[in-house]
């Protein structure tokens, strides 16, 4: 084709770099101006912190660190961290041990009415937060237990577990089971098995599992708020309350904290899977 | 080791007897109060349809719901619109493995905080001296500040910044399978970049658009903190609807309120379900 008609098919190409290269600046373009769309808030909130003003001007007018001062004299943010640490810790604990046998169970098992099983086991995730919230609410009122973070406790445990089940069941589908016929074979009782066997062959699984359900039972506002009666207040529930009665940058000091907790949480996190299930899931 | 009968039982023992007492006896009983009526401040215990009756015949209610529906519908199609691209000039833009995965963990690390956060970094950049109405004086585009705060504005782009990740996502992973040899053969064929994208890229990622959708708009339907912040009582949706009414201890009518936001979530998500199952697989 070339040979017959060159200068037309040069003028076509020619035509088409320029396209592609067009294409290529504005996909370039595109993507950043996603990441910085997707990080503005998060960055905004880190510059606000710094502010020496309560109102919320741009630029703010000078530097400070008051606000980091005046956040530390709250003692309700103090007790709220270390109350949702504790829940959001006992709740991924028990939901990662109910969890990793529940999964075990479902993959490892044949039996009528396992898919609509597993769909059960799915389906908190469905569910409005707002309508667990109140039906805990009424539920835990009625046994007369309130207060205190095991309510709270036990209604994270279900809002957590259908990923724990979900996560840990794709990573069981793959395992080779002549590994643990092997270790049997070999005299091990089938809990060294589990021990020895299948739970480290899925150990990226139950850190990113963990890792999710933490985040998850951190992050929870609905699902809690008619179980805290301010002296139990979740941080988040705090944030939210103080929120709606000041805006000033106190919030804004305690997000950046909050913004640097969840970096280095990630960091341990893909320190000890080494980055490569997270790596698997991202870059491909 | 392969499981029989008594073991099965054994391991799944404690995951359903947690979800027996902790999810399907709460949800129960949350139920049970819409069969009750809420008078003179308080809950009368003979059972009846009287809530539901209520509730329907009041205009207010599908005025809450259509303000739900239209927020939920805006926000998941900005989120498929702005997502799309952003996954798609990752996927083709940025090929080293460790840049890919860089990129998009930046592009998910919002997730990792509060929601309550991104909603007051919100709060900050839409205030009238915000950073958002600085830049458009700035550019000149605007002369007075326009108001994004404590109306729909607000909410709706709180909640597309809040639910992006759950939109790019899908799309991403479904770029990720695509069967390159399809676009190279269209190229072949003589198909443009236009073409090969409208008739090949687009209905092959076409699941993934519709799963990022089912998961942004089934979320947006349930958002309450971004509604309650930044809709300065304005943007009264389905979740606040509830909320007011258990604060109130109206349980009955909160419990028809929930009941209906629950009843639109599954029918969003069956519905989705199914055109998902229609649609070509990669």
């Amino acid at each position: 084709m070339s040979e017959l008609a060159p200068t037309g098919d040069r003028a076509i190409e020619a035509r088409e770099a320029r396209a592609e290269r067009l294409r290529d600046a504005t996909l370039r373009a595109v993507l950043g101006l996603g990441v910085a769309f997707i990080l503005l808030p998060l960055v905004i909130v880190i510059v606000y912190s710094f502010s020496s003003v309560a109102y919320g001007v741009f630029p703010p007018p000078g530097l400070s660190l008051r606000w980091y001062s005046h956040l530390f004299g709250l003692a309700p943010f103090r007790g709220a961290f270390a109350r949702s640490v504790v829940i959001a810790t006992a709740a991924t604990g028990v939901a990662l041990v109910a969890g990793f046998l529940c999964a075990l169970a479902l993959v490892r098992s044949r039996f009528p009415g396992k898919e609509a099983l597993r769909g059960f086991l799915l389906s908190p995730i469905v569910i409005p937060k707002i309508v667990l919230g109140v039906g805990w609410f009424i539920f835990f009122a009625r046994l007369g237990l309130q207060g205190g973070v095991v309510p709270i406790t036990l209604a994270h445990i279900i809002v957590v577990l259908p990923f724990v089940v979900n996560i840990l069941a794709a990573n069981l589908v793959g395992l080779d089971e002549s590994i643990e016929e092997a270790a049997q074979d070999l005299g091990a009782s089938p809990l060294r098995v589990l021990w020895h066997v299948v739970l480290p062959q899925i150990r990226s699984g139950l850190v990113v599992s963990g890792l999710l359900s933490f985040i998850v039972s951190f992050d929870q506002v609905e699902s809690s708020i008619f179980l805290t009666r301010g002296e139990n207040n979740t941080l988040p529930i705090e944030m939210f309350l103080y929120m709606e009665k000041w805006q000033d940058p106190t919030i804004a000091a305690l997000s950046a904290l909050l913004i640097l907790f969840a970096a280095a949480v990630l960091m341990a996190a893909l320190l000890v899977s080494r980055g490569t299930d997270l790596r698997r899931m991202l870059g491909r | 080791m392969k499981l029989r009968g008594a073991a099965i039982v054994g391991l799944m023992a404690p995951a359903l007897a947690l979800m027996a007492v902790l999810y399907v006896v709460p949800l129960g009983v949350y139920f049970v109060n819409s069969f009750h009526e809420f008078r003179d401040g308080r809950i009368l215990p003979a059972w009846t349809l009287q809530t539901y009756v209520k509730y329907f015949t009041d205009p207010f209610s599908y005025r809450v719901i259509g303000t739900s529906l239209r927020l939920s519908l805006m926000v998941t199609a900005l989120a498929v619109l702005i997502g799309y691209p952003v996954a798609y000039a990752l996927h083709t833009r940025v090929h080293r493995p460790a840049a890919r995965a860089a990129i998009a963990l930046l592009l998910f690390s919002p997730l990792l905080v509060s929601v309550v956060v991104r909603t007051y970094g919100w709060l900050i950049l839409l205030a009238s001296g915000g950073l958002v109405n600085t830049t458009l004086r700035g550019l000149g585009l605007i002369q007075e500040p326009i108001s994004l705060l404590f109306n729909m504005r607000g909410v709706v782009i709180s909640l597309t910044h809040i639910l992006l990740p759950f939109a790019i996502f899908p799309i991403y992973s479904v770029m990720g399978r695509l069967d390159l040899s399809l676009k190279e053969a269209a190229r072949d064929l003589g198909a443009g970049w236009r073409e090969t994208f409208l008739h090949v890229t687009l209905p092959l990622t076409m699941p993934g658009i519709v799963a990022g959708a089912l998961i942004c708009f089934t979320l947006a339907l349930s958002a309450f903190v971004t509604p309650q912040l930044l809709g300065g009582g304005r943007v009264q949706v389905l979740p606040l609807a509830v909320y007011n009414s258990t604060v109130e201890i109206n349980w009955p009518g909160g419990a028809v309120a929930g009941l209906t936001l629950l009843v639109i979530s599954i029918a969003a998500v069956w519905a989705l379900n199914g055109l998902l199952r229609r649609l070509p697989t990669v």
